[in-house]
C-alpha cells in the first residue's frame, strides 16, 4: 500500500486537492427548485474569513501603486526616460524629466481636485448620507466585475449601499472589510438593480452582460423604446435611491431565448471602465440643511391647522344635516308624542309599513280577529252581523297610524272578532229573534 | 503512469529559486492582475497567475509542486473575486499539474514550445472554469470564446518577456 502511495502520490495529491475544493463549491452553492444551481448572496463565515486574508494581502500593495500614482505606463516611460539621460546632457534632462513629472503630477493632481470638486458639489446637493471613497483594485476576472474601495466597516459602509458617482449609479457594496469593501458593478451579471425608463415609465430588471454592458432583461417588446432614452433608478430594490441615473438606451435587441421578449442594452451614465472616486450612500435618511428643517417643520404646522379646520367643518356638515333630518316631514309623525317618534327609535330603524285598509274587509283581513282555520275561535252568533258604529269599527284598530284612517266608514260583512263586535246593535232580516 | 511518477527521479534540468521567489512573484502576479485588469479595462486580456503557474510547473517539473500552486493561485484568484471559490482554483489545479507533468517530456528552454504551451493552457484553464461554472455548479455563466482565445494570446505574448526574466531568479550552482 505504502508503495501505491508513493509511486501514485502526485495523483493522490491531485485527486485529494481537486476533491477537497469540489467539497467546497458544495458547500456555498445550493440547489434552486428549478433545479439551477444559485450562489448564496451572503458568503459563510469561512468563506468569508478566506476572503478577508486574500483582500487584506492584496490590498496594502494595492494601495501603496494608488497612492504613489506609480503606474505601469508611469514606470515605463521613467525607464524611457532614464535611458535618454544617459545619452545625453545628464544635467539638463535630469532637470527636464523632473518638470515633466512634477508638470504630470500637477496635472494629475489638478485632475482629482476637480473631480474631488465635482464630487463635493454633489455631495452637498445630494440629501442622502455619503461617504467618499476611491476605487483601488479591481478581481483581476473579467467574469468577476467587482472592483475595492479603500473604506470599509469602520467608516460606515454597509453590505448593500450603493455606490454611485456624479454622472450616475455604479453598483453595490457586497462584501465589507474594516478598512475596504468590495463593491459589485451594475455591469456584472449576477448584479440586479431595478430602473425605470425615463419617457415610457417601462420598469425592469438591469443586470451586465458577457460583454460587460449593462441590460434591462424580461422586458416584453415595445416600439416606444427609442435609442437614447434616459433609464433611471426605480427604487423598489431598496438599494438605490428613485430617480438616479443609470444610463440612456443604447440598442434594443431580441431575448435570444425567449419570443416577445426584448433586452435593452445600456450605455451606461457612469464611466464604470475608468473609476477613481466613488460615495457611497451609508444611510437613506435625510440629511436636511437648518433652512430645509425650518420649511418642513412650518410644512407641519400648516398641514395640522389644515386639518383642524376640515375637522370643524365637518362637525359643522354632521350638525346642519342633523338639523335638516329633524325638518324633514316624513320623518315626523304628528299623531305620536315626542319621545315615541320613529326617528328616535333606534331598536327599530326601519318600521314596517302597514298595508292600506281594504275597502270590502272579510274574514280574511289583516285584524279581522280570526283566521281561516282557526277553529278555537268562538264563533258569533250571526256571521254577518255587522258593526253597529263607527265608535265599534275604530275599537278594532289599535292605534290608528294615521288621522285618515280612522275617518273611513265601518265595512260591511267584516268578522266580529272581538268581544266588542260580538255584542250584535242591529238584527238583520233572519236574525235570531 | 510514468508521466505521473517523474519528480521521483532527480533530474539535473530541474531548475531551484530561493524560497523569496516563490512567494513574492505569486503575490505579484496576483496583485497586478487585480490592478492592471481595473487600469486596462476591457482589454485586460491576460491572466499572470496562470502564466507565473505555468512558469513554476514546466521548470521545476514537479506535478505535485504545480498541482499545489494551481490550486494556490486559483484559489486566491476566487477569494478576490465575488465567485464561488474552487472555480478557478480546480481549473488552475489541473493545469499546473498538467504543465509539470507534459514539462518532464519536453524542452522547456525553447521559446516556441513555452508559447504554444502557454496558449493551449490557457485555453484549457478558461474550459474548465466553464465547466466548473456550467456543469458542476449550474450556475448561469455567459462565455464568448473569443474572449478566451485573446486571453490565450495575452498569455503566450507575456510568457516571451516574462520568463526570460524569471529565469533570472534561478539558483546556479
Amino acid at each position: 500500500m505504502e508503495s501505491f502511495f508513493t509511486r501514485y502520490r502526485n495523483l493522490v495529491v491531485l485527486l485529494v486537492i481537486l476533491l477537497a475544493q469540489i467539497i467546497g463549491l458544495a458547500v456555498q452553492v445550493r440547489r434552486t427548485p428549478d433545479g439551477r444551481g444559485a450562489l448564496d448572496a451572503g458568503d459563510g463565515s469561512g468563506v468569508r474569513l478566506i476572503r478577508y486574508w486574500a483582500q487584506a494581502l492584496v490590498s496594502p500593495p494595492e494601495r501603496i501603486i494608488h497612492s504613489s500614482k506609480l503606474g505601469s505606463v508611469g514606470l515605463w516611460q521613467n525607464y524611457v526616460d532614464l535611458r535618454n539621460v544617459r545619452r545625453q546632457n545628464q544635467e539638463l534632462q535630469k532637470t527636464i524629466d523632473r518638470l515633466r513629472l512634477e508638470q504630470a503630477a500637477l496635472l494629475e493632481d489638478a485632475r482629482q481636485g476637480q473631480r474631488l470638486q465635482a464630487l463635493v458639489k454633489f455631495q452637498e446637493k445630494y440629501i442622502y448620507k455619503t461617504v467618499a471613497a476611491q476605487a483601488i483594485g479591481s478581481s483581476g476576472s473579467e467574469q468577476s466585475r467587482v472592483f475595492y474601495i479603500d473604506k470599509g466597516s469602520a467608516d460606515g459602509i454597509a453590505r448593500d449601499d450603493a455606490a454611485i458617482t456624479a454622472d450616475g449609479i455604479v453598483g453595490k457594496v457586497r462584501d465589507v472589510f474594516p478598512h475596504s469593501s468590495q463593491v459589485l458593478a451594475i455591469d456584472d451579471q449576477s448584479s440586479g438593480a431595478g430602473v425605470i425608463l425615463e419617457t415610457t415609465r417601462v420598469r425592469g430588471i438591469l443586470r451586465g452582460n458577457a460583454n460587460g454592458q449593462p441590460q434591462i432583461v424580461d422586458i416584453l417588446a415595445d416600439n416606444r423604446i427609442k435609442k437614447g432614452e434616459n433609464v433611471l433608478t426605480a427604487g423598489g430594490d431598496e438599494i438605490f435611491p428613485r430617480g438616479l441615473p443609470v444610463g440612456v438606451v443604447d440598442r434594443v435587441v431580441n431575448d435570444p431565448e425567449r419570443d416577445g421578449f426584448i433586452n435593452i442594452l445600456i450605455t451606461p451614465a457612469a464611466h464604470l471602465d475608468r473609476l477613481d472616486e466613488v460615495l457611497i450612500i451609508t444611510s437613506t435618511e435625510p440629511r436636511f440643511n437648518p433652512e430645509q428643517q425650518q420649511d418642513l417643520a412650518t410644512s407641519e404646522a400648516e398641514k395640522g391647522a389644515e386639518a383642524a379646520a376640515i375637522l370643524k367643518q365637518e362637525q359643522e356638515q354632521q350638525k346642519a344635516s342633523q338639523i335638516m333630518a329633524e325638518r324633514l316631514p316624513g320623518l315626523i309623525d304628528p299623531m305620536l308624542p315626542p319621545d315615541q317618534q320613529p326617528l328616535l327609535d333606534s331598536s327599530n330603524p326601519a318600521p314596517v309599513a302597514h298595508p292600506p285598509q281594504s275597502l270590502h274587509p272579510d274574514r280574511f283581513t289583516p285584524g279581522a280577529g280570526s283566521t281561516p282555520g282557526n277553529d278555537s275561535e268562538p264563533a258569533t252568533p250571526d256571521a254577518n252581523a255587522k258593526p253597529a258604529t263607527d265608535s265599534a269599527a275604530k275599537q278594532t284598530k289599535q292605534p290608528a297610524p294615521k288621522p285618515a284612517q280612522s275617518t273611513k266608514p265601518p265595512q260591511a260583512g267584516a268578522k266580529p272578532g272581538t268581544p266588542q263586535t260580538k255584542q250584535p246593535q242591529t238584527n238583520k232580516p233572519g236574525g235570531n229573534d | 503512469m510514468p508521466l505521473l511518477a517523474a519528480d521521483l527521479r532527480r533530474d539535473p534540468g530541474i531548475r531551484r529559486y530561493p524560497m523569496l521567489a516563490y512567494a513574492l512573484v505569486p503575490l505579484a502576479a496576483l496583485v497586478l492582475q487585480a490592478w492592471l485588469t481595473g487600469v486596462l479595462a476591457p482589454f485586460a486580456w491576460f491572466d499572470l497567475p496562470l502564466v507565473v503557474t505555468v512558469y513554476f510547473a514546466l521548470d521545476r517539473r514537479s506535478p505535485m509542486q504545480g498541482t499545489i500552486m494551481g490550486a494556490a493561485m486559483g484559489l486566491f484568484q476566487d477569494a478576490l473575486s465575488h465567485h464561488a471559490i474552487g472555480v478557478n482554483g480546480i481549473a488552475k489545479t489541473v493545469t499546473g499539474f498538467l504543465a509539470a507533468s507534459i514539462g518532464v517530456r519536453i524542452d522547456v528552454e525553447n521559446r516556441t514550445i513555452r508559447l504554444v504551451m502557454n496558449f493551449l493552457l490557457s485555453l484549457l484553464s478558461s474550459g474548465l472554469v466553464v465547466f466548473v461554472t456550467r456543469v458542476l455548479l449550474g450556475l448561469d455563466l455567459e462565455w464568448r470564446w473569443f474572449t478566451a482565445l485573446f486571453t490565450a494570446i495575452g498569455n503566450s505574448i507575456i510568457a516571451l518577456v516574462l520568463f526570460p526574466l524569471l529565469d533570472r531568479l534561478e539558483i546556479r550552482d
